[in-house]
């Protein structure tokens, strides 16, 4: 049986300037159209990683491919955007335009689409997350769970193969979590959740890969390595609450 | 604290209906003249003009006059010491030990008329259109893109930073900080400067990475179409000819003993 691989890492390794290597050694691959948690304590490295992936940072050793591109050749990072979304940590970072409308319509205008094209591409996005209407509202004038469903908008308009996620679940409430959980079934493609939130990556991953200090420390089925009870505890994590029963 | 930064929903008025950039590069060019006037009887008239301009516009009125307010006092730090800074040979009048020069009261109040004149003209600006539309506009205009979107910008995260200057005074306050005039004070003030510069450092990465991945590559990009009437062009050039005949009233006056 083959799969179509869409994230291919190798030997991954990045350091900050003047810092200690963020990846060390890291080794993985996603199969298209599979969905997977990141998991590990603050400063494991997985929003590090999101970024190497995205070709924001320039990851030093290794080898990386991300939809068939690699994001350290300048001439391969330019097509990225159109095939790697990513949804960062905090919202505020990510909408900068004075309405919804332009900040959903950004992605696309960048990658040169026809005006109709753009629109309808916008429309789709915010039909999506449930904001249809909002498209003359002002970011920063929305409630949490609001702006991240535009930041989620935003990269869904450009219509990307892989979806990199980061804390999708921080700052919103129990309702706007559930809501997020159940988008995040209806979106189809690769995904790749980094989170604290182990009950969410648990109902959203099927494979979990567990970094801690810039290395790959386990990576198999969700449900097994979030039950592992005593590798969740050496890596500063615990067993989500309703695997408490499973765990070793 | 971001309620000041906040503009009014854009009115219903002769002024709204225009075509952005013609309005746009009609109050650039009064602007511009009314910056350069030396005559206060026509920076007087520039002013009147503007204020009729702002009647035109629909502007709110409490609204309006907040902000004259608020920037009245920052014009009045520079205009009421110029009366007894800047003394020459011509009429002065004597209070006590002090001595008020006509000329000085004469720059005063034309630094005074300008200013209000000024920002009159760009609150009829912003009033009358909404903040994207007159930054999409000055592009259309051949603005640099640069600068475009750094009033984009700016703009924005104003309110984001005021957001952290309100959680740092909070942070401040339950730790029990009480404003005061000395050495802790100031140190602290300095601190939460510092705090908010580098928190506004580190968010512009982040923001300039959320770009980069959105395929951002330095250019400004746009939906908006404008489209020109006669109207438009109409007052364009009233404005621009209203402009033109105050600056040669202006340096004809000036000439004149």
């Amino acid at each position: 049986m083959s799969f179509e691989i869409a994230i291919q890492a190798r030997d991954l390794t990045f350091a900050y300037p003047g810092g200690a290597p963020a990846l060390s050694g890291v080794s993985f691959d996603v199969a298209a159209g599979e969905s997977v948690g990141l998991v590990g304590p603050n400063g494991a490295g997985k929003t590090s990683l999101f970024l190497c992936l995205s070709g924001v940072l320039q990851a030093r050793g290794g080898a990386l491919s991300v939809g068939g591109l690699d994001p350290r050749d300048p001439s391969q990072r330019r097509h990225l955007p159109s095939q790697v979304g990513i949804v960062f940590q905090n919202s505020d970072d990510q909408l900068f335009n004075a309405t919804v409308f332009d900040d959903v319509a950004f992605g696309p205008l960048n990658l040169e689409l026809p005006p109709h094209e753009v629109r309808q591409r916008v429309d789709e996005a915010l039909a999506r997350v449930g904001l249809t209407g909002m498209e003359e509202r002002v970011p920063f004038h929305l409630s949490g769970g609001e702006k991240r469903r535009v930041a989620l908008a935003g990269v869904l308009a450009m219509r990307p193969s892989i979806l990199l996620l980061d804390e999708p679940s921080m700052y919103l409430d129990p309702r706007g979590r559930r809501e997020l959980i159940r988008l995040l079934h209806s979106l189809g493609g690769t995904r790749m959740i980094a989170s604290h939130d182990l009950e969410l990556i648990l109902q959203t991953c099927q494979r979990v890969l567990l970094l801690d200090g810039g290395r790959s420390i386990a990576d198999g089925p969700a449900q097994t390595v979030l039950a592992d009870a005593t590798l969740m505890e050496a890596h500063g994590l615990e067993v989500p609450y309703r695997l408490r029963g499973a765990a070793r | 604290m971001t309620l000041a930064f906040s503009l009014p929903p854009p009115t219903d008025s002769p002024l709204s209906r225009l075509d952005p950039r013609w309005k746009l590069a009609a109050l650039s060019i009064a602007a511009a003249v009314t910056a350069t006037l030396q005559t206060l009887s026509v920076a007087v008239a520039a002013c009147a003009g503007a204020l009729f301009l702002a009647v035109l516009a629909r502007l709110p009125g409490r609204w309006f006059l907040q902000r004259l307010g608020a920037a009245s006092l920052f014009v009045a730090l520079f205009a009421l010491p110029l009366p007894w800074m800047l003394l020459d040979d011509g009429m002065s009048w004597s209070l006590g030990c002090l001595r008020v020069s006509r000329h000085g009261v004469q720059v005063a109040l034309l630094l005074a008329v300008k200013a209000i004149a000024l920002l009159t003209m760009f609150l009829t600006l912003q009033a009358t259109a909404p903040l994207e539309t007159n930054l999409k506009a000055a592009h259309a205009l051949r603005i640099p893109s640069l600068f475009v979107q750094l009033g984009l910008l700016s703009y924005r995260y104003i309110f984001v930073l005021a957001d952290e200057l309100r959680r740092l005074r909070i942070a401040l306050r339950v730790r029990g900080y009480r404003r005061g005039m000395n050495r802790h004070n100031y140190r602290t003030a300095g601190h939460v400067a510092g705090t908010l510069l580098v928190r506004g450092y580190e968010r512009a990465e982040r923001v300039g990475q959320a770009m980069r991945c959105r395929g951002f590559n330095g250019q400004f990009r746009s939906l908006k179409k404008f489209s020109t009437r006669p109207v438009d062009v109409l007052v364009f050039v009233l404005v621009a000819a209203s402009a033109a005949a105050l600056l040669v009233w202006d340096r004809y006056l000036e000439l004149t003993p």
